[in-house]
């Protein structure tokens, strides 16, 4: 049996979880919660991303659930560590989305009457990122662009203003946030990116990279990075199958008619393991920007919405992590299939 | 031992079913730490046909951080009329075929030809001492053949075989060829056929060409072992026998065997085994995943 090649330095790895809930139901049991971080653990990543969520089947969507679930935030942090696992690298939180416990059916950082709640809710996933040995609040900046559409000069101030008062709570506690554009969000175009990251100068807040997201959207990952890596301060890492060529981000509901439901396309799935298809993101080509551009932080791998079995997936990428991506990351010789 | 299915978009399918299923499977195995497979003979024309020669197989495999083949589990279809071990008039054919195995093996890295070294156990029945001696003297004749070809002769005692209880297996050690016929201990196995594996283990080590680690929830208690048509899917007591290590209810002491593998100084390869992982809704590669788990967290300490 050999160890898990090492894939920790100064840039760690860690695996997202939200590939193990894809719907309400399911992954609400601690025997299932056991079972999922030690085969985390197994493939050698020794940290997990969580996402924010509520209600009763979210025993890990809030801090007061986890309370509930396992004693206390030290009580959980505890059972990871036997487990293997030794950190919640990063919470992603998305205040557009409902919450049972907050009564609110989605809050939008473009309207200031909502800026206090969503701080509020915004704090308690820093406290507990704080507890779990966390470094990064990964939030959704702004909604999708069906619904708003692209955000003038004005919009970006107020969105600004929101997630400034977040990052100064962020600050406060040590920790950064960062801002995730996805494939349907609002900020479609790079010039609009880096408007909202002018508005937001300092260390605690930057850009979460999602390779797949904003692969989907039309953009060069790479050259993204390249381009603004001075502020990133997280990365999601998961390959993208296909573009948006037809440009049905605008499509009512397009969470579900083109992310779920495949658009026009028929897209069977949007995302990929790293390494197993005709993917569109130069993995090998961002470790290398990565290395040389001396990134200090963590890369989260994601199985975003991937097939049954989950354990599958998980194991697939970890094994192109340990044996491609980690090497190059670390300056060492990849062993390229 | 590798029982797995892909899940496609055809349903399960075998992971020899294409270079790219064979691929992402030993990936899989790799990024949790396992350094090589063990399977079935009835793979080898696959993979033949699927890299053009057994040697372009085990380099695709190393590049894949798998080193070799380790055992190959000799499926045979034993029936009286030509092929059962507790049948002498069928030991020719059985004899050519393993050699046949050996011959058509070379280039994986092979060390262990696994055999069930008795036919179902309803088919033996009764199991007499001329019976187990019949077996014998089978795999002393094929083990000291395919040890010429670097591999040895292991035998496996499934608990719905004819050679399962504690007193048949002394019979079986006692009068095989100790230098030919080698045990492979398969935990659950002797578990549910309420035999201590640590304890055969103790008794049999110098003749322990292997393992195939795996836990079971039940001890059979009510003879599905010679139950008709099937005891390993379809008795009627237990949907599912075998269960991967470090489940709360598994009845294997496996640090206890660890313990005593270390006391007596073992060194050699320890396969862990899924078998039939997938009924009630688990599935192989989360499986493997957790054994692999608890081999780093529970078992790795004692020998460390």
């Amino acid at each position: 049996m050999r160890p898990s090649l090492p894939i920790d330095g100064a840039v760690r790895w860690g695996y997202a979880t939200n590939h193990w809930k894809p719907g309400f139901m399911g992954f609400a049991r601690r025997e299932e919660h056991e079972r999922a971080f030690k085969v985390t653990a197994a493939c050698g990543f020794s940290a997990i991303e969580l996402t924010a969520g509520s209600g009763r089947w979210e025993p890990l969507g809030r801090p007061e659930s986890i309370a509930l679930n396992y004693g206390s935030l030290a009580g959980f942090r505890s059972m990871l560590a036997e487990w293997g696992i030794s950190a919640v690298a990063s919470i992603y939180y998305d205040p557009g989305q409902m919450s049972f416990d907050d009564l609110h059916h989605g809050l939008s950082p473009l309207d200031e009457a909502q800026h206090a709640e969503i701080l509020r809710i915004a704090s308690l996933h820093l406290d507990s990122l704080a507890a779990l040995g966390g470094h990064c609040l990964v939030v959704r900046p702004a909604p999708s662009h069906w619904q708003t559409g692209e955000p003038d000069a004005a919009a970006l101030d107020r969105v600004a203003r929101c997630w400034a008062a977040v990052a100064g709570a962020a600050q406060e506690r040590g920790l950064v946030v960062g801002l995730h554009v996805d494939s349907l969000s609002a900020l479609r175009s790079l010039a609009a990116i880096e408007s909202l990251l002018e508005r937001l100068p300092g260390k605690a807040v930057g850009l979460a990279i999602d390779t797949a997201e904003l692969a989907i959207a039309g953009h060069d990952v790479v050259a993204l990075y390249r381009q603004l890596h001075r502020r990133v301060v997280h990365f999601q890492f998961k390959d993208a199958m296909a573009r948006d060529e037809l440009g049905e981000y605008r499509l009512p509901n397009a969470e579900r008619a083109l992310i779920q439901a495949g658009g026009e396309r028929r897209v069977a799935r949007w995302f990929g393991e790293l390494d197993t298809g005709p993917g569109l993101v130069d993995f090998p080509g961002l470790a290398s920007a990565i290395r040389e551009l001396g990134y200090r932080g963590w890369i989260i791998v994601e199985s975003d919405r991937g097939p049954a079995p989950v354990a599958a997936g998980m194991m697939t990428n970890a094994w192109y992590v340990q044996r491609v991506l980690a090497p190059i990351v670390a300056g060492l010789t990849p062993a390229l299939p | 031992m590798d029982h797995w299915r892909v899940d496609t978009a055809q349903g399960p399918l075998s992971q020899y079913t294409s270079r790219e299923h064979l691929d992402t499977f030993l990936r899989q195995i790799a990024a949790v730490g396992f350094e090589a497979i063990e399977t079935f003979d009835f793979h080898l024309g696959v993979m033949r046909e699927l890299f053009g020669s057994l040697a372009a197989c085990r380099e695709f495999m190393r590049s894949r951080g798998i080193d070799r083949v380790l055992s190959l589990f000799h499926a045979v279809m034993y029936d009286e009329r030509q092929s059962t071990p507790h049948v002498r008039a069928t030991h020719e054919r059985m004899f050519q075929y393993a050699r046949h195995i050996m011959e058509s093996s070379q280039g994986l890295g092979v060390q262990n030809f696994i055999v069930m070294p008795a036919g179902l156990y309803y088919d033996v029945e009764p199991v007499t001492d001329d019976k187990i001696r019949a077996c014998a003297e089978l795999w002393s004749r094929i083990g000291r053949m395919t040890l010429d070809y670097g591999i040895r002769t292991c035998c496996h005692h499934e608990f719905f075989c004819g050679i399962r209880s504690a007193e048949e297996l002394r019979k079986f050690y006692e009068w095989s060829d100790p230098r030919y016929v080698y045990y492979y201990c398969d935990t659950a196995q002797h578990v549910i056929a309420d035999v201590d594996p640590v304890a055969l283990y103790e008794r049999l080590h110098e003749r322990c060409g292997g393992f195939h680690l795996k836990d079971t929830h039940h001890i059979d208690t009510s003879g599905d072992y010679r139950r008709r048509p099937d005891a390993e899917i379809m008795a009627p007591t237990t949907p599912r026998w075998f269960w991967e290590m470090g489940t709360a209810a598994g009845l294997v002491d496996f640090p206890a065997l660890y313990r005593a593998m270390q006391r007596h100084g073992y060194r050699g390869w320890v396969g862990v085994e899924h078998d039939k992982a997938d009924i009630g809704g688990s599935n192989y590669p989360e499986s493997t995943a957790v054994a692999a788990w608890y081999i780093r967290k529970v078992l790795d300490p004692i020998y460390s």
